[in-house]
């Protein structure tokens, strides 16, 4: 069971006099637990998700962000002891994900000229290596190096990777009708001319194909319709039920934990968690606006 | 003319690769006509931005880099079935009368110094003819520069209702120590209702000097597609252009760069409806990483008399290096109101937000980018017609970016 721990986070925009964001928040997200995490427009609710995974637009100035490991969350592999705390922000993107952190975007890149077999193929692959680098301090340069070549933008690399194309197209197969999604996908490029619910389904997919331990995403459920929202929420289900994964949802609307019901619910307010609660915080929410909580946080303070 | 002529480069020169070649006079009237007026000629325009005049072509030491008797190249040609390829030596005994007639009608050889200077001294290139009807895939023209210098003319004539798709690539053999210069003039005469592709892959060394003009008279209901492929040699002059002469006839002419160190590419595309019903699509898409500069110029002219006009020009460049340098002037001229245009031109570096997306999903930073790139070219490889050229880009592409 993984384990990320987010502590005393502060950050600001990397830039100078960059704007201070986030002000000590802290968050404890486990394997196969559902949180959500609320808060008004500017509270520091994407800014957070932004930095678990490792934007460089922000710069964190104080706190830290820890990811635990146990024994069965690759699967059979092993874990050494000395790999089983991360600080993830000594860590490069990748090498986050590679760990089994996933950010789904609200606003995804939409790629031009790289399919999403190719892509997402890359990416599993990316990760396997990835990992077994960090866990093990493998360093297998010399076969990345003559791997690069046979490549294509349309196929990818043929004959790279632990995971073949066969296989792989198995797998997002699988992955695509448990989404819903229609093949066709497959050979589209990335994203692009894709409409709003087809993006918020694919960052649904790609977390299926990378079985992350934590998943954090970032208003997977704005400008879904109804058809699309009870897709995506399966698919959100599936993520936990299936593969055990931690999820850390961002939402402004009570609507979609109706189909994805949260274990813990957390608001935000001027860049810090201050309520945090079961399942009813959120109609209680829904209720009463985000002044009740300002107005309850402020007095008790 | 400014630049300084070898000091071989007479009459006698000129009489002296012709008769190596055993050519008929009229060819060796037009090689001495060529001569003759590069007193009088200018080298091609370049663009100028205020105070810099971006490619120096004034510099190149003609002097030094042209040695017209001992131009050497080794070409193979590969022809399907149906369609005539052949060098001009092989080609003018059987053709010679076709050949009189075409040759030089599309590309004027006093077009420019250069052009002259080609006309003048070249002794390679292929003349492909596609009779009426034929269908021809795969027409492949791979040649090897082995010399100080060379000078190419090819000639490609399509009869009515052919078709023919053409790749034609040159690189460098024998290693020659000083700088070289390759000159490559290409014309096609497209006839009624037919459709050519001519693909073109320059991977010459970084040590030669290129330059390139290739042009097409696209005749009624022709389509003349044109991909331009430049990834090596120092400097670059490259002009592609179509005029569509006859009533419905169609252009695309799409470009690639990718250039690398301190590589010059000066790339233009240009168009000229001259006729009603004409499309033309006008794509280019460049990379350019290090130190390298490009020079883009696109150009849509829409004549007087080009009612119902439809012509689209798009170029984009993108920079992997604070050091590369670009500009790009995209230019449309109308002069019939009966015309739907479009002209875009971008400069650019790799999407931030592109990048930390695929970053995010494991893929190292490198590689990310290298995708991006790669998935950046896609649109000009979409548009390959013989397999193995969308082959050779597409591994020069990878070869470069690692």
């Amino acid at each position: 069971m993984a384990t990320l721990e987010i502590k005393n986070l502060h950050a600001r925009v990397a830039e100078e006099d960059g704007e201070q964001i986030l002000r000590g928040v802290d968050l404890e997200v486990k394997s196969g637990e559902i949180h959500a995490l609320m808060g008004p427009n500017g509270s520091g609710k994407s800014t957070t998700s932004k930095i678990i995974a490792g934007h460089p637009a922000y710069e964190v100035t104080d706190g830290e962000i820890l990811l635990h490991l146990e024994d069965d969350d690759f699967g059979d592999l092993e874990i050494p002891d000395d790999a089983r705390t991360w600080n993830l922000l000594e860590l490069e993107p990748n090498e986050r994900a590679a760990l089994g952190i996933f950010l789904g975007f609200q606003y995804p890149a939409e790629i031009e000229g790289v399919t999403m077999t190719n892509f997402l193929r890359t990416a599993l692959n990316a990760k396997i290596d990835e990992r077994e680098e960090l866990l093990f301090g493998e360093d297998d340069e010399e076969e990345e190096e003559e791997a690069g070549y046979d490549t294509s933008p349309m196929e990818g690399n043929v004959d790279d990777g632990e995971v073949g194309v066969a296989e792989f197209q198995k797998l997002l197969k699988e992955k695509m009708e448990l989404l819903d999604m229609d093949e066709k996908f497959m050979q589209r490029y990335l994203n692009a001319g894709f409409s709003g619910g087809e993006k918020k389904q694919n960052e649904v997919l790609q977390a299926a194909i990378l079985e992350p331990s934590i998943a954090v995403l970032d208003e997977i459920d704005s400008g879904l319709d109804i058809d699309r929202l009870q897709d995506v929420s399966k698919g959100i289900n599936a993520l936990r039920d299936e593969q055990g994964t931690g999820i850390l949802q961002i939402t402004h609307y009570q609507r979609i934990l109706e189909y994805v019901e949260p274990d813990h619910v957390h608001i935000m307010l001027d860049g810090k968690v201050v309520k945090s609660g079961d399942a009813s915080l959120a109609s209680d929410l829904e209720d009463k606006g985000y002044d009740w909580v300002r107005e309850e946080v402020y007095e008790a303070a | 003319m400014s630049a300084q002529l070898p000091a071989n480069l007479s009459a006698e020169t000129v009489r002296e690769i012709s008769d190596a070649r055993d050519e008929p006079e009229w060819l060796l009237e037009a090689r001495l006509e060529a001569l003759e007026a590069l007193d009088e000629l200018e080298l091609p325009d370049v663009i100028q931005t205020p105070g810099r005049r971006w490619t120096n072509l004034e510099a190149l030491d003609f002097e030094s880099l042209v040695d017209p008797l001992n131009q050497a190249d080794e070409t193979t040609r590969e022809s399907p079935e149906g369609v005539v390829v052949l060098p001009f030596t092989e080609a003018l005994s059987e053709y010679g009368d076709l050949i009189e007639e075409r040759f030089g009608s599309v590309v004027d050889p006093k077009s420019n110094y250069l052009t002259a200077l080609s006309a003048a001294l070249f002794t390679t290139g292929t003349f492909i003819y596609v009779p009426e009807g034929v269908d021809a895939e795969d027409v492949k023209i791979r040649a090897e520069m082995n010399s100080r210098s060379l000078f190419s003319h090819t000639l490609v004539v399509t009869e009515k209702s052919s078709s023919v798709t053409i790749l034609e690539a040159i690189e460098s053999g024998d290693s020659v120590d000083d700088a070289r210069y390759f000159s490559n003039l290409v014309e096609i005469d497209a006839g009624e209702n037919s459709y050519v592709q001519y693909g073109s892959l320059q991977n010459l060394d970084e040590e030669t000097y290129t330059y390139s003009l290739k042009r097409a008279d696209a005749g009624t209901y022709s389509t003349v597609n044109w991909i331009e492929g430049n990834l090596g040699s120092r400097l670059t002059r490259s002009d592609v252009e179509t005029e569509l002469n006859g009533e419905a006839s169609e252009t695309k002419i799409v470009g690639a760069f990718f250039g690398h160190d301190d590589q010059h590419l000066d790339v233009n595309a240009r168009v000229w409806h001259k006729a009603e019903n004409t499309t033309a699509d006008l794509v280019t898409r460049g990379v350019l990483d290090d130190e390298a500069r490009s020079v883009y110029e696109g150009v849509q002219d829409v004549g007087r008399d080009a009612w119902s006009t439809n012509s689209y020009q798009r170029e984009n460049t993108l920079m992997l290096s604070d050091q590369s340098e670009a500009d790009a002037s995209p230019k449309l001229i109308i002069n019939n109101h009966d015309t739907e245009a479009s002209h875009a031109a971008s400069v650019g570096q790799v999407d931030a937000e592109d990048l930390f997306y695929m970053v995010s999903r494991s893929i190292p930073e490198e590689q990310a980018r290298n995708m991006l790139v790669e998935g950046f070219f896609v649109p000009v490889l979409e548009e390959i017609a013989v397999d193995e050229f969308r082959d050779d880009l597409e591994e020069l592409i990878a070869a470069r970016l690692r």
